[in-house]
């Protein structure tokens, strides 16, 4: 996120679109309220469901699923077209607005109405608050992500914001709401498959600065693939990774997938759960590596499966990043319990038998410390480097002294930095980035311009105009020698960037000359490199609308996406919906986490949330002759079924039903309780929401469709 | 003396039963027996509201009223405890109290149902403070710790309070001041037809 969960505080209106912080960060609650209460902010929650969120909002927007980016566009049109728009903001930090505008054009309210169901008078209701009550804090999550266009759809949120001119200031910003104390963590390091960590990519490049971070030989890291177009070339991704084992689908790959380590990762979050246990059965080494067995060791029935106990939070210790940018420290209060290792020991166990452990642990002598250091020296790209553990702990210690309502110590040993030194923290001496791209500040203190990522002039292939990717002149963070845009840092070392120099003296040198080592460009609204330059609205590869699917189609089919041949066109159905009547969606439940191996197997959660079930609206439920516990199947385009309780609630709508994801260990009526490793079953078993979450990947990350998929509703 | 009360303001509870779990976690109770509840109101609608509801430890407690053996008292400073050991599980007091506060370990409300159980306010029993006889029965004593009882300090939104009446009073109505005015007035979208 862009700012804090602390700086929601300061928002004078605030929108929420695919997200149910209620209970997906109950927490965060505190923050909202308190800018609701306090501020009198208004509060949009626009969603599919009447959330517990959608409970606290002042203003509610039931949404069909998958059309966010029909409503965004069409609040934008709608705040041009009244000239609300942040016309200075526009004029010298955003590109490509032009191009935008012409396509917004196309989503009047009466469009938006007929693609999302939003009413044209609460379009124009939504854009009229946003525009008097700013700045607005925009949030979403899983919602507004998962989606096969969820990339176009993420874009449309920040260009509203850029419209809006709520960025880089208290109180606005983008802020997606990040898992637990360290996904956001886990994201910076990159364990995906087309990044090496802080975003670095797969060039050479990127490799070499790695290596060198490493101090390992790049040939003798480059010797370990087949080949170095392979070593540069993205990888399965979490989404499809079992494509790479079924044979089924056209894989672009040196070889199939033949062995996985599950560390840390609950198997039914993945979309269609079928085909997860079907490759899961089929590879000829599966090392689950967990505090609890999970699901894989249930459904699999083959030989070769080791299960791993791992320790928990309290029998560690490390630096975590939390989803406001801050890095916190995690204590060890207790030793692993049991058999049990920690993360750490078991990679050394595994390092060492594989047999690099002098290269891997090189530099790392105290755990995990030592770890900290080494993402100190390389992670440049996001501004990892001033965080060192020494200072780390010191927050820890000193939470008193942090500012509830702007995060910086106030005196005491910590005094001036923000609360976790939020990246990026350029130096050692850097108190962090509270607020990201906020020019009102020096960079030292805490200031930053919009990065120059893209070059510093480009010509656009829509309209053929070309524009400056530089910041207008005069608009610059306090102090900075160069008095409006200038380009990223180059060549203060020779032969470096800033994201490439070890010695850190390019970043250096830009602090000291009141800069940003990344430079101060605009941000653009048209992405060149993507197949939809501006965000336009698509409909949802399965679709409930044949009408629109011929006016909104998706793309052409993708034959190496993440190594998978993935469809798009030839998988877009407009008849599919007369078989399959009824929108599909998934979410959370506060009581649980992902795929729920640890919170069903705590007795107080799975008493509060014992059964699987899906919402019903009473109507639907009625014509369908289904009845309050009734069991009901829901069944995929793709022939996946599941049982379930029916729980009739208004929440949804007569169009749509909604399944929590966090179940497992049952199917169709079989129950799995008994190969689970004797004592370890989870209380509570259900069929998992995920076997009949639909065929469908975004077009960029390949992230998986399950927030608007199709199905079938019978009564068992 | 100051008197110590519950107040759940339903404006800012979210149903996430994080004041359940901690009771139940912090006190060792059963599964079964729900010292606290949050209820939700006009669910999956506009007026969706929430309220965790437990021991009210009234002023005029009907639980202390009807109880045939004298096993529930009144400390002074207001809060209602049960002594398990004086009680017979006769269910009376479960059919007085409005709240549906006390819990019993076995059965239902007729049959050898095991002496009752509900929310202590965190203040433990009559037994020695924090002695394993204590512990062992009612679970906590913060109160004597001088903290707030576990789902009140837990509760991340506020909405559950829970002291010295006075004070959770004033603490209640400063926010009824700070509230209710523009778009969170009662009755804006009718009043300026914001449909």
């Amino acid at each position: 996120m862009t700012n804090s969960l602390n700086d929601i505080r300061h928002a004078k209106s605030m929108i929420f679109i695919g997200s149910n912080a209620t209970e997906a960060h109950p927490v965060s609650m505190q923050h909202i309220l308190h800018a609701k209460e306090v501020n009198n902010a208004p509060l949009i929650v626009v969603d599919p469901r009447f959330t517990k969120l959608a409970a606290k909002a002042t203003e509610y927007v039931r949404i069909r699923p998958g059309t966010d980016c029909a409503f965004m566009m069409g609040l934008i049109n709608e705040i041009i077209a009244n000239g609300w728009e942040d016309k200075e903001f526009i004029r010298t930090r955003v590109a490509g607005y032009e191009e935008m505008v012409e396509v917004a054009k196309h989503y009047t309210p009466e469009v938006v109405e007929n693609i999302t169901g939003i009413p044209a008078k609460q379009t124009r209701r939504v854009a009229d608050i946003l525009a008097k009550s700013r700045p607005t804090s925009l949030t979403w999550c899983m919602g507004g992500t998962q989606h096969h266009i969820g990339s176009s759809i993420t874009r449309s949120f920040c260009i509203l914001q850029l419209v809006l001119g709520n960025m880089g200031k208290s109180g606005g910003g983008t802020n997606i709401f990040r898992g637990h104390d360290n996904v956001q963590g886990a994201t910076d390091m990159c364990v995906l498959a087309d990044n090496l960590p802080g975003y670095y990519g797969l060039a050479e490049g990127s490799w070499k600065h790695w290596c060198r971070v490493w101090d390992v030989d790049y040939d003798s890291i480059a010797s370990r693939f087949a080949s170095k177009e392979w070593m540069e070339s993205k990888g399965f991704s979490l989404a499809r990774w079992y494509e790479g084992v079924l044979g089924e689908e056209k894989i672009e790959s040196p070889s199939p997938i033949k062995a996985m380590i599950q560390w840390g990762c609950g198997s039914n979050s993945n979309s269609q759960y079928n085909r997860v246990v079907k490759a899961l059965n089929m590879l000829d080494l599966l090392v689950v590596i967990d505090p609890f067995p999970t699901i894989v060791a249930a459904v699999t029935k083959t030989d070769n499966i080791y299960l791993l106990p791992s320790a928990s939070q309290y029998e560690t210790s490390g630096s975590v990043t939390s989803t406001s940018r801050q890095i916190q420290w995690r204590f060890k209060v207790v030793d692993p319990v049991y058999d049990s290792k920690d993360d750490y020991e078991i990679m050394s166990l595994l390092v060492s038998k594989l047999g690099f452990a002098d290269e891997f642990y090189k530099n790392i002598k105290e755990v995990p410390e030592d770890i900290t250091r080494e993402i100190n020296k390389g992670t440049l790209t996001i501004g990892y480097n001033g965080q060192t553990p020494e200072r780390i702990k010191a927050h820890m210690e000193n939470w008193h002294t942090f500012d509830i309502d702007d995060l910086q110590a106030k005196g005491g040993p910590c005094d001036g930095d923000y609360y976790g030194m939020p990246w990026p923290c350029w130096t050692t001496e850097h108190p962090g980035t509270p607020i990201l791209y906020d020019i009102s500040k020096p960079v030292a203190k805490g200031g930053l311009p919009f990065r120059n990522r893209f070059g510093d002039v480009t010509t656009y292939v829509m309209t053929g105009r070309e524009e400056g990717q530089l910041a207008a002149k005069g608009v610059c963070n306090p102090g900075s020698e160069v008095q409006g845009g200038y380009s990223e840092f180059k060549e203060v070392v020779p032969g470096t960037n800033w994201k490439t120099d070890l010695s850190q003296e390019t970043i250096k040198n830009a602090i000291n000359r009141g800069m940003a080592p990344f430079g101060n460009a605009r941000a653009r609204c048209v992405v060149w490199n993507f197949p939809d330059q501006v965000p336009i609205h698509r409909e949802p590869l399965h679709s409930p609308r044949p009408d629109l699917v011929e006016k909104y189609p998706t793309y052409e089919d993708k034959a190496n996406h993440f190594r998978v041949e993935t469809r798009y066109k030839s998988e877009q159905n407009p008849d599919l919906v007369k078989q399959y009547p009824y929108v599909l969606t998934t979410g959370r439940q506060v009581e649980h986490m992902g795929g729920g191996a640890e919170t069903r197997s705590s007795k107080y959660l799975s008493e509060l949330q014992p059964e699987m079930y899906v919402e019903i609206n009473p109507r639907l439920a009625n014509d369908l002759g289904i009845r309050k516990g009734d069991m009901v199947i829901v069944e995929s385009p793709e022939g996946a079924k599941i049982t379930v309780k029916a729980f009739i609630t208004p929440r949804v709508d007569e169009k749509t039903i909604f399944l929590p994801f966090h179940f497992a260990g049952t199917l169709m009526g079989e129950s799995y309780l008994k190969d689970y490793p004797e004592g370890h079953a989870p209380y509570v078993l259900g069929d998992p929401g995920n076997t009949v979450t639909n065929y469908g990947y975004d077009i960029i990350t390949q992230i998986q469709a399950t927030k608007d998929g199709l199905c079938k509703v019978t009564r068992a | 003396m100051a008197r110590m009360r519950f107040l759940c303001d339903t404006e800012r509870c979210i149903d996430c039963s994080g004041c359940v779990v901690a009771c139940k976690e912090g006190n060792h109770v059963p599964v079964g027996i729900n010292r606290r509840r949050v209820i939700t109101m006009k669910q999956g609608e506009p007026g969706e509201k929430s309220l965790s509801i437990a021991c009210m430890h009234c002023s005029d407690a009907p639980c202390i009223a009807v109880c045939p053996v004298d096993a529930i008292y009144q400390r002074d400073d207001g809060i209602v405890l049960v002594d398990k050991k004086t009680c017979i599980g006769c269910g009376y007091c479960f059919m007085a109290c409005p709240f549906g506060a006390p819990q019993f370990p076995k059965g239902n409300v007729f049959g050898a149902r095991g002496a009752m159980d509900k929310c202590t306010f965190c203040a433990g029993g009559p037994e020695e403070n924090f002695g394993k006889e204590e512990t062992q029965l009612y679970g906590q004593n913060r109160i004597a710790e001088g903290k707030v009882p576990l789902c009140a300090s837990m509760c991340a939104t506020k909405a559950l309070l829970a002291g010295d009446g006075s004070v959770v009073a004033d603490v209640y109505r400063d926010r009824v001041f700070k509230r209710g005015s523009g778009v969170n007035a009662w009755g804006w979208s009718k009043a300026y037809d914001k449909s």
